[in-house]
């Protein structure tokens, strides 16, 4: 059980996909404007990493390897379009929002770069760890970084219709956090913050992990 | 079975099966979805049709006309006509669902017009402008109601005391478009429907 929790764990601090891998950031720059937007899209992404890792590691000695990617695509696609259509069905309004991103959670390097460096050489147990530890990761940076997006961009934070929390009308909303330019200097931030983070904590040092990680989970 | 050294047969079913069975699985999902996606689209137009066109209760698609319509719209797009009729059956007004150039690609939105042609209302279905700039101006009250009772008939002269936003000239411009082409299309098309509708009666 140690060694599930310490997979999980790795998506959260040492792996995370986002501020230490630095993986699917497209997606996560484009939606974070929005609280409610990134709060889905990562519901959304948990869903899709955790069923892929399960059926990969599942499957994952009946897949020749030269055809494996093949059938990752198709797998994570299928659960992309569960997913697109069902939010389509019964949450229409964030699906307007999202758009175009929840098909794109097909090319998400993180799902199928963790179906390729995870899920296919472990064992279903550990595959649904990872794939909730990454899932979460990616969720908690993704509705940080929306929340203070939407909160100082447009001075307040909407979910579902209700205002969650906003200021006084006399706060004047700097465009630039809503646009891409404040999407990267909140981001840095957010990256910084991890790795003082992860060097508090006594983790192993951040710069080995960042490019080895897909190796090292591949083959050992 | 050895991964690393399989045959093209076995390579073949592994790809085969996948797709066979990610292919039911999404039949599946897609016949379970399918009606109530459907009810949510047709859901939001008819709010929106019931925000610009209050007086009305129902809402019958005209589908002769889109052709035609479409000549007098231009460039924008003509989705749909609906005839606004209330309760008693009498004629409201109009709804033109129309598509216009924005900054970030197509805005989606419906214009109402009663039953002199003046523009009732409009509202935003679906846009993709730039969320804080773009979005802003469809979000903005003072910049939409100030379509309301611009003259279908004459829509060019009162188009030209627009006020666009700061900023968002061309997200401004698209919804102008829109309601440009929809008080086109009621003085070439729905005008005359209108008078042949009432020599019916």
């Amino acid at each position: 059980m140690s060694e599930w929790i310490s997979v999980f764990k790795r998506g959260l601090s040492i792996d995370n996909p986002l501020t230490v891998l630095m993986i699917g950031l497209c997606a996560t720059l484009a939606v974070s404007t929005k609280f409610e937007g990134a709060f889905f899209m990562g519901l959304a992404v948990i869903f899709v990493l955790t069923m892929s890792a399960i059926l990969v590691s599942a499957l994952r000695h009946v897949v020749p390897e030269k055809v494996r990617i093949p059938v990752f695509i198709v797998i994570i696609a299928s659960f992309v379009t569960v997913v697109d259509l069902m939010m389509k069905a019964f949450l229409p309004t964030v699906y307007d929002f999202l758009g175009v991103w929840i098909p794109l959670i097909v090319v998400n390097c993180i799902i199928l770069g963790r179906a390729e460096a995870f899920s296919y050489h472990k064992p279903i147990r550990l595959a649904i760890a990872d794939g909730l530890g990454m899932g979460v990761g990616f969720s908690v940076v993704i509705i940080l970084l929306a929340s203070i997006r939407e909160l100082f961009g447009s001075g307040e934070i909407v979910f579902l219709g209700t205002r969650l929390i906003g200021f006084p009308s006399w706060y004047q909303a700097p465009n630039i956090i809503l646009l891409f330019p404040g999407a990267f200097i909140i981001f840095g931030f957010m990256v910084a913050g991890t790795i003082a983070l992860n060097r508090r904590m006594g983790a192993r040092k951040v710069q080995t992990s960042q490019h080895c990680t897909i190796e090292e989970g591949g083959r050992s | 079975m050895d991964r690393a050294n399989a045959t093209s047969g076995q390579m073949v079913m592994a790809v085969v099966l996948t797709c066979a069975v990610a292919a039911s699985a999404l039949s599946i999902t897609y016949d379970l979805t399918k009606d109530r996606i459907e009810e949510q689209e047709l859901a939001a137009e008819v709010a929106s049709l019931e925000e610009v066109l209050s007086e009305a209760s129902e809402f019958i698609a005209v589908e002769d006309s889109l052709e035609s319509a479409q000549d007098a719209a231009g460039e924008a797009d003509i989705g749909a006509i609906y005839r606004a009729e209330s309760d008693s059956g009498d004629l409201v007004g109009w709804g033109v669902r129309v598509a216009a150039r924005g900054y970030g690609g197509p805005i989606r939105m419906v214009v109402g017009l009663d039953r002199d042609g003046q523009v009732t209302g409009v509202s935003i279905i679906t846009h993709s402008e730039t969320p804080g700039l773009g979005s802003k101006v469809l979000e903005s009250q003072e910049f939409m109601t100030q379509f309301g009772g611009w003259d279908g008939l004459d829509i060019d002269v009162a188009a030209k005391g627009y006020d666009a936003v700061i900023g968002a000239t061309k997200s401004s411009n698209g919804v102008r478009k829109g309601v440009l082409a929809a008080g086109h299309v009621y003085a070439e098309v729905l005008s005359a429907l209108q008078e042949g509708g009432a020599l019916d009666e």
